[in-house]
């Protein structure tokens, strides 16, 4: 991609005093223990709104996007160029907005607004690209997926679909989720690479979940026919009226197993046999997606599976600990999500043995400053949970008694639901049947991560008094 | 007792399919899905109440084309006291046009008496509190635009949050039995005391809801926290 233009007269002047105020503020925040925050870029942007169109480029930026897989993707890329020794800028401690976006532009210039890396992996949200892409211009966008989110924030994923086309310079090249045909349709001018998974063992041919956002052809309306459906909308299409059809894979991972833990990933130039990270189907993609990146980069499969040594997909969002009889889990279930939820639910229902949850996931935010928007419990798929080996679920929080009548509705038996306000009561609710498994299902806000610790501790006290 | 859902592929977002999904599981009510490139069956078939959900904002391009020809019956069966039920941006599929973010208006199906907006970077969302007759009525909005035009009383009055627009007291429009409101999601599950008044309007005698108890419980836990007064309402 090209240079950046150069800032003249009064607006040179006013870029560099943003730009030298923000350089100042990083020492200030880290002596005040205020590092990874926005504030450098977001100081930047109120001296000089312009300011992300003026500061210095990397030589090569690759952007991350999508709903879901944004963080995992862009770790493994910074790990695996780490492994590679290639001096690289990222967000991945800072936030995917543009004054986050700013603030790492601000860290990888010198104070003459020259460029200090090579190259830069940024993940962006999805909802801010309009702020971000027309200035940060990048050579290489990546879109992991795109699904609904917050019905407050984004709608519905055609509309993010619309933002991110309307957004997107025409040079940039895009490197999409061949699976998922709302993804594979963004920008439809720039040049483009799809990344895929073959058909696996556990696919259908209909779609099972409340949620499938693209029924009918993006072209002609009219009804699409799936060769196979591996969730919601993911899956190989066509449309029986038109011909129109999922895009054939430049990079596609096949013959997946996760009892070997093993996927082939195959293209024009070849193929390698890598080991998987982990057997969840998401974190399948988003190996696939980095291995497709350093593709695009140049990398032969030998060089990228020598990356990929000892690499490992963090797992801040799930913690199990043994307690007493019982193994305690911490589980993120990303609130007001429901296609996260109902990813969670569906893993956990499909978890061995016994199971016990307690079902924490309200917005503790929104229920101080408004009331959490509750629709999202009828796109997620309580269903998933209507099984025998959970024998026992606690709905706890602001929400619990929503939480309680949507579990009847997906058909648990009233017997099987105990629904508790206070969330650190819930503990008290618990069975602790030997050998069986405690879910603690929490939401992304701070003060749920607080309370869902709190929650931890206090089963992990129980279940260990238990037996004594 | 037949419910018509129209184009469920396209008009389901925010879980609004689930206030039909409670009503049919509450009265074993037999469910019609009538797709985009289907006919749609009330002109001619005894339908108790036909429901159309929220959309994308192609979708309510297609939604428009595809209802057009059916336009007509949907008149006479509003003129004969027919039942039917339009949540979230599908209401504006009935008004007469929507106005684009560029001034541009989109011609819709005028049956209603309303034009609305389209600001696709000024997205509204608050919570509802308005009454239906003696009944309270809470609720959600999430959206891209308002409404304007004289809808009389509305569907709904706003106690709380905007109505038709942030300016006006009427919520939705009502045309005898043609119900339309812009609150989204389960409003018939948030609701069980509105949803048992539109069973009856269905003509089911002394209606009884599916885990009524339950959900009267969650009713009147949301009621008292939308009365609250220093509960804020806008997101």
């Amino acid at each position: 991609m090209g240079t950046k233009e150069k800032p003249r007269g009064f607006t040179r002047v006013r870029f560099m005093l943003a730009l030298w105020a923000a350089k100042l503020s990083v020492p200030v925040l880290k002596l005040t223990r205020h590092n990874g925050t926005n504030f450098p870029g977001e100081l930047a942007m109120k001296i000089c709104p312009d300011f992300l169109r003026y500061v210095a480029r990397p030589g090569k930026i690759i952007t991350v996007t999508g709903t879901d897989g944004k963080t995992s993707v862009v770790n493994l890329l910074c790990d695996m160029l780490d492994n590679a020794g290639q001096k690289v800028l990222s967000n991945r401690l800072g936030s995917n907005v543009n004054s986050g976006v700013a603030t790492s532009l601000i860290t990888g210039c010198t104070v003459f607004n020259r460029a200090r890396f090579p190259l830069a992996v940024l993940e962006v949200d999805e909802r801010s690209s309009g702020k971000i892409y027309p200035w940060v211009m990048p050579d290489l966008t990546v879109i992991t997926n795109l699904f609904r989110d917050s019905i407050m924030r984004n709608g519905h994923p055609e509309y993010i679909a619309g933002v991110l086309t309307d957004n997107m310079p025409p040079e940039t090249k895009l490197l999409l989720n061949g699976d998922d045909l709302i993804c594979a349709g963004v920008a439809p001018s720039n040049d483009r690479s799809y990344f895929g998974l073959e058909r696996m063992a556990t696919d259908g041919t209909a779609c099972l979940n409340r949620i499938n956002d693209l029924r009918i052809c993006p072209h002609c309306a009219g009804k699409l026919r799936y060769e196979f459906v591996r969730y919601h909308h993911i899956g190989r299409a066509m449309c029986l009226d038109c011909g129109f059809r999922s895009p054939d894979c430049d990079y596609s991972g096949g013959d997946v197993d996760t009892a070997a833990m093993t996927m082939t990933v195959r293209d024009a130039g070849g193929e390698g046999t890598y080991r998987l990270l982990s057997d969840s189907v998401f974190n399948i993609y988003n190996e696939l997606t980095a291995i497709a990146v350093f593709r695009e980069l140049g990398y032969d499969h030998p060089a990228i599976l020598k990356l990929m040594d000892g690499l490992k997909i963090a797992e801040s969002r799930y913690r199990a600990d043994r307690a007493g009889q019982v193994e305690v889990v911490m589980h993120l279930a990303k609130d007001r999500n429901a296609l996260a939820c109902s990813r969670v639910f569906d893993y956990v229902a499909s978890c061995p043995g016994e199971k016990e949850l307690i079902l924490m996931m309200n917005n503790l935010n929104d229920d101080k400053n408004w009331s959490e928007n509750t629709c999202w419990l009828y796109d997620c798929d309580f269903e998933f949970l209507n099984t025998p080996s959970v024998t026992h679920i606690i709905v706890t929080g602001p929400r619990a008694k929503d939480y309680r009548l949507r579990l009847l509705m997906a058909g648990v038996p009233a017997e099987r639901i105990d629904c508790v306000r206070e969330e650190l009561m819930s503990v008290d609710k618990l069975r602790l049947v030997p050998d069986s498994h405690i879910y603690i299902l929490y939401g992304t806000d701070t003060m749920n991560l607080k309370l869902a610790a709190q929650v931890r501790e206090a089963a992990i006290r129980k279940a260990e008094e238990a037996v004594k | 007792m037949t419910i018509e859902i129209l184009y469920p592929e396209l008009c389901n977002l925010y879980g609004d399919l689930s206030n039909i999904e409670y009503l049919a599981r509450s009265t074993q009510a037999e469910v019609i899905s009538t797709s985009l490139k289907e006919t749609p069956r009330f002109p001619t078939q005894d339908v108790a109440l036909v429901y159309m959900g929220t959309t994308t904002e192609r979708g309510q391009e297609l939604v428009r084309d595809a209802f057009a020809p059916h336009l007509e019956a949907l008149r006479r069966r509003t003129d004969a006291g027919g039942v039917t039920l339009v949540t979230g941006n599908a209401m504006e599929i009935f008004g007469e046009y929507i106005e684009l973010d560029g001034g541009e208006r989109l011609p819709m199906l005028g049956f209603l008496p309303i034009h609305s907006t389209r600001r696709l970077l000024k997205r509204y969302n608050s919570l509802y509190l308005g009454q239906f007759g003696d009944l309270k009525i809470v609720g959600y909005k999430s959206q891209f635009g308002h409404s304007w035009g004289d809808v009389g009383e509305g569907l709904f009055t706003t106690l709380r949050g905007a109505g038709l627009n942030p300016d006006v007291k009427p919520e939705g429009v009502r045309i005898r039995n043609f119900m339309a409101t812009y609150l989204i999601g389960p409003l018939t599950v948030l609701n069980p005391l509105f949803a048992k008044e539109l069973l009856r309007l269905m003509g089911v005698t002394d209606p009884k809801l599916l885990f009524e108890e339950e959900a009267m419980d969650a009713y009147r836990a949301r009621l008292e926290e939308y009365s609250d007064p220093k509960r804020h309402f806008t997101y």
